[in-house]
């Protein structure tokens, strides 16, 4: 069944898909701050991520705490085989719709 | 610890342990200034709080038990808060030790300290047992049910009832009754007093009980349901408070054909006070 998700939803796995092993909370908010210059706050970061787990499309789990987290555990993200088929569809979605428009001309123009 | 950095410690509270120190090493790690921290932290408790605000449970909580069990609670402390003060009046305001060869005096003294007593053990009872069901229903919304409970029992020790509700509830008042006016003429009998008797008996034991309730653990059926029989009592025994049948009783007027209640109050104690010592003993058991 196809599993539909949100721009936001997408942002984030493909966040999580991009940094593999190293996917956790902060590195996810980073990602996603650095692709869309855009601030991510922290509460649409996690009940996001929640909202993911629940639909199956991504797994956490607690990790190992680091110095530079003062001590404290990571929240590591890993992007399961369905929430790669819903990332998948997305794109496929905006791609296909997306074809013909002057923006998609133009972003063929300007670069990859 | 800054102030500010104190506030966000304070708010990642409402947050599941994990969440929160998930959370907290991602503001460490990102160097987020405390105010950036603190209104990100915000964001996440609303969405967090909205989202439990799905269930039916905060909903029974709130309407079930933060208005009434808060408004009775109150009513019943002023009552009781009023009553000990009249006694507790009676015997330190007169006192003479010569009473105390009486043996009359004495068995007296005895009565009214032990009725005085049990009447503060049921109070902080029924207080703990609101909180307790409070906090199970509630569980991670006990942040806005616990404060809007907190808010009634200060709202209604404050202001008062209003007067139509005071009224159809058929509160009596000690201090209402004209043969207790010395008593109240102070402001410690009249102000200050109930305030304590609301604060120690009522308040802290609410809080007390809306912690344990969020933490309990899964009980094995029959104890489930001797527990949870013995609350309702507890509750119970709380709404016969402000029924006409105690109304009549107390003011000892001739009562009408009313069906006659049977005094259920001391049992009411029973289901509070062994879950309190199982799980204090169990700890201390556990922990050895």
């Amino acid at each position: 069944m196809l599993m539909t998700i949100g721009e936001f939803e997408y942002l984030l796995l493909t966040a999580a898909a991009r940094l593999g092993e190293e996917a956790y909370g902060a590195a996810i908010r980073q990602e996603i701050q650095g692709a869309t210059k855009r601030r991510c706050s922290i509460g649409a970061l996690y009940t996001t991520l929640d909202r993911l787990e629940t639909k199956g499309l991504l797994k956490t789990w607690m990790g190992d705490a680091t110095p530079q987290r003062g001590g404290r555990a990571k929240r590591m993200v890993r992007v399961t085989a369905k929430g790669i088929q819903a990332a998948t569809d997305f794109y496929n979605t905006v791609t296909r719709v997306s074809r013909g428009v002057t923006w998609e001309a133009n972003r063929r123009m300007v670069g990859p | 610890m800054t102030p500010m950095r104190r506030l966000v410690d304070i708010v990642s509270r409402v947050l599941e342990p994990d969440e929160r120190e998930a959370v907290h090493g991602d503001f460490a790690e990102s160097g987020e200034t405390s105010g950036r921290a603190l209104r990100g932290l915000l964001g996440l408790a609303l969405r967090r709080q909205t989202a439990l605000w799905r269930n039916w449970r905060p909903w029974l909580a709130l309407l079930g038990a933060v208005a009434p069990f808060g408004i009775l609670l109150s009513l019943v402390s002023k009552r009781m808060a009023q009553s000990s003060a009249v006694t507790s009046w009676l015997y330190l305001n007169n006192w003479d030790w010569t009473y105390v060869r009486n043996t009359g005096f004495r068995l007296d003294f005895a009565h009214d300290v032990a009725v005085v007593l049990f009447e503060f053990l049921l109070l902080s009872c029924w207080s703990w047992t609101s909180g307790f069901v409070l906090g199970y229903l509630s569980r991670r919304a006990i942040w806005i049910n616990g404060a809007l409970f907190c808010l009634v029992l200060v709202t209604v020790d404050l202001l008062g009832m209003p007067r139509f509700l005071g009224r159809s509830l058929l509160l009596s008042r000690a201090d209402t009754f004209s043969a207790n006016a010395a008593v109240f003429a102070g402001a410690f009998y009249r102000e200050v007093f109930p305030l304590i008797v609301h604060t120690v008996l009522v308040l802290l034991p609410s809080l007390w009980g809306m912690r344990q309730g969020l933490r309990l653990a899964a009980l094995p059926l029959p104890l489930q349901t001797m527990l949870w029989a013995s609350l309702a009592l507890a509750m119970t025994t709380l709404a016969m408070q402000n029924s006409v049948w105690w109304q009549v009783r107390t003011w000892n007027n001739q009562p009408p054909q009313l069906p006659h209640l049977p005094y259920l109050a001391p049992l009411a104690v029973i289901g509070p006070l062994g879950y309190i010592l199982a799980t204090t003993i169990g700890r201390r058991f556990v922990r050895r």
